[in-house]
């Protein structure tokens, strides 16, 4: 089948390079606005407490190399796609060559942003209790590297989007699945990249303000970012059932948009929650270190308050089941 | 590159069905459950007051969860569950830092062990909270705060198992086949042991954690 009037291997090129330019171009925009955040902290942190600039500079540079893996993942996927060496053209792999570039690209701004929160204040949080510097730089490489989570999911479906074989399936629901596929990881990993650092940054400062809290304030650091994380886990879920499910050929409209649609919902539904679900964290974090007697009613209320705010994704997510399943 | 996502089955048809054996994934869970018992062997043969390095660890590891688990569920029900919690982290551990030997491969990567390890605290949270509150109280919790929204509460317990288990498979199995990805790439150059410290070390160590802490979280939700 052609589209357009090109035959499968130019359509096919023309969505690896298109791919691979909007992995890399969305891409770079959560690390480097990350790692500016980082730096204007860092700068911050050094003028409060000049004696200890050269700690402060070292936290700097880890945290910031931490934060520029998401657009590293991008990198690594924008060169597949360019050099990629397509086998099978068709247009459903054109579609899988498209939903990767966009897949990779939505899902690193989040993690890219989000890792240079806890890397900024982790820096602020050395200038004001320069004794704890090790133990704040422990916390903060934690709580940066759990916020690449949601960019390592972008980067899996990205990579089965590439590397799955096609085979012999219905060009016309698949083509849209696949996008669909692509938009719910990539969509779903902004919000929770972004929560999750908000709950790290919170941790740094509190691992310098009462340094002999940091388990308790690690602990409650941790469930509160894998909570910010449930929906990219959601759109990861979806994802996989776009991918692995084979539909019934239509060439109806209505069939592909539907499914596009769901990868759609389930995305744009999961950014909300992610970024509310960090917040709590954030807040419980915080008041756990100021009031660590109490540790356990905070943590709770978090849960209670994230599991309400998490509703939502469980709304987008029913929703894009329903598109898949029923409609 | 062709191994990518590639699983040795062996798959026994019956009459009406089929079962399909993962036997890599049963052979590396039969590897962990070895280190794990060789580990707590190890630990525990020549218990003494000045202790040797592995006992050291060993009580390091189950002193820190026993403390974790009784701030949680309080002192009487973190002796019930303590144990398992402990084991839980101790296996989870072992599975995602087998990786980065050459040739063995991670049980967690394939999400059968993820999802029935999540299946297993969620039915384990769901006993405590009947047994605690009674039925009667349990059910009702459903039906709260307005009755037509026990669909979407039964929904949002259920996405507990998905988010616990997806968010482990897929952290483990990411980092794996990103090695793998680089590893390609750069022809093994350089960068794949620091990749293997990484994913297999930090993110194995930091989501075997989270995946321990959720699940005592789980049971302490269905207490209260």
């Amino acid at each position: 089948m052609t589209l357009l009037a090109v035959d499968n291997q130019t359509l096919t090129q023309i969505a690896a390079y298109v791919g691979g330019a909007v992995a890399m171009g969305f891409g770079a925009i959560g690390a480097a606005t990350g790692e500016g955040y980082t730096a204007s902290r860092a700068a911050e942190a050094i003028a409060r407490n000049q004696e200890h600039s050269g700690v402060i500079i070292k936290n700097m540079l880890v945290g910031q190399a931490i934060s520029e893996s998401a657009s590293i993942f991008s990198l690594v996927i924008a060169i597949l796609l360019l050099f990629m060496d397509v086998s099978d053209p068709s247009i459903v792999k054109a579609a899988a060559l498209l939903a990767a570039g966009l897949c990779m690209g939505f899902g690193a701004i989040g993690s890219g942003v989000g890792a240079g929160v806890p890397a900024g204040r982790s820096c602020l949080a050395i200038a004001r209790q320069p004794a704890t510097a090790g133990r704040i730089t422990t916390n903060m490489l934690i709580g940066t590297a759990v916020c690449q989570t949601p960019a390592i999911f972008a980067m899996v479906v990205a990579l089965i989007l590439l590397f799955k074989p096609i085979g012999s399936v219905a060009a016309f629901p698949t083509c849209a699945a696949l996008i669909g596929a692509g938009l719910s990881t990539g969509l779903a990993a902004i919000g929770s990249g972004y929560g999750g650092g908000m709950a790290a940054g919170a941790s740094c400062e509190g691992v310098a303000r009462q340094p002999e809290t940091t388990t308790a304030v690690t602990t409650t650091m941790l469930v509160g970012q894998a909570v910010s994380q449930t929906p990219s886990v959601f759109g990861l879920l979806v994802s996989f059932i776009l991918i692995f499910k084979s539909f019934p050929a239509s060439t109806t409209l209505s069939a592909s948009v539907g499914l596009l649609s769901a990868g759609l919902c389930m995305g744009l539904g999961g950014i909300g929650p992610g970024i509310g679900n960090g917040m709590a964290a954030e807040g419980a974090v915080r008041w756990v270190a100021r009031r660590i007697e109490y540790a356990g009613d905070l943590m709770r209320i978090m849960l209670v308050g994230q599991a309400v705010s998490q509703s939502t994704a469980i709304y987008a997510m029913v929703v894009s089941l329903v598109l898949i399943f029923v409609v | 590159m062709d191994r990518l996502g590639e699983i040795h089955q062996l798959i026994i048809p019956l009459p009406g069905y089929t079962v399909t054996i993962n036997l890599e994934v049963l052979v590396m869970t039969g590897i962990v459950f070895f280190l794990a018992l060789t580990f707590g062997f190890a630990a525990g043969r020549k218990k003494s007051l000045l202790p040797g390095p592995v006992q050291v660890i060993g009580e390091l590891i189950v002193t820190q969860l026993y403390g974790l688990t009784e701030e949680a569920l309080g002192k009487t029900h973190a002796k019930t569950y303590a144990p398992l919690i402990c084991a839980l982290f101790i296996f989870l551990l072992i599975s995602n830092w087998l990786g980065i030997l050459p040739h063995l491969e991670e049980p967690t990567r394939d999400l059968n062990t993820p999802l029935s390890l999540g299946i297993l605290g969620f039915v384990i949270a769901h006993y405590v909270g009947i047994k605690e509150k009674g039925f009667k109280i349990y059910i009702k919790s459903y039906f709260e705060p307005v009755f037509f929204l026990m669909p979407l509460n039964l929904i949002g317990e259920l996405a507990k198992i998905v988010s616990i288990s997806f968010r482990l498979f897929g952290n483990i199995m990411g980092g794996a086949i990103i090695i793998l990805v680089v590893s390609y790439l750069t022809y093994s150059i350089l960068l794949p042991p620091f990749l293997n410290v990484f994913f297999g070390l930090f993110v194995g160590t930091i989501q075997a954690f989270v995946f321990t802490m959720l699940t005592v979280v789980y049971i302490s939700v269905q207490l209260k």
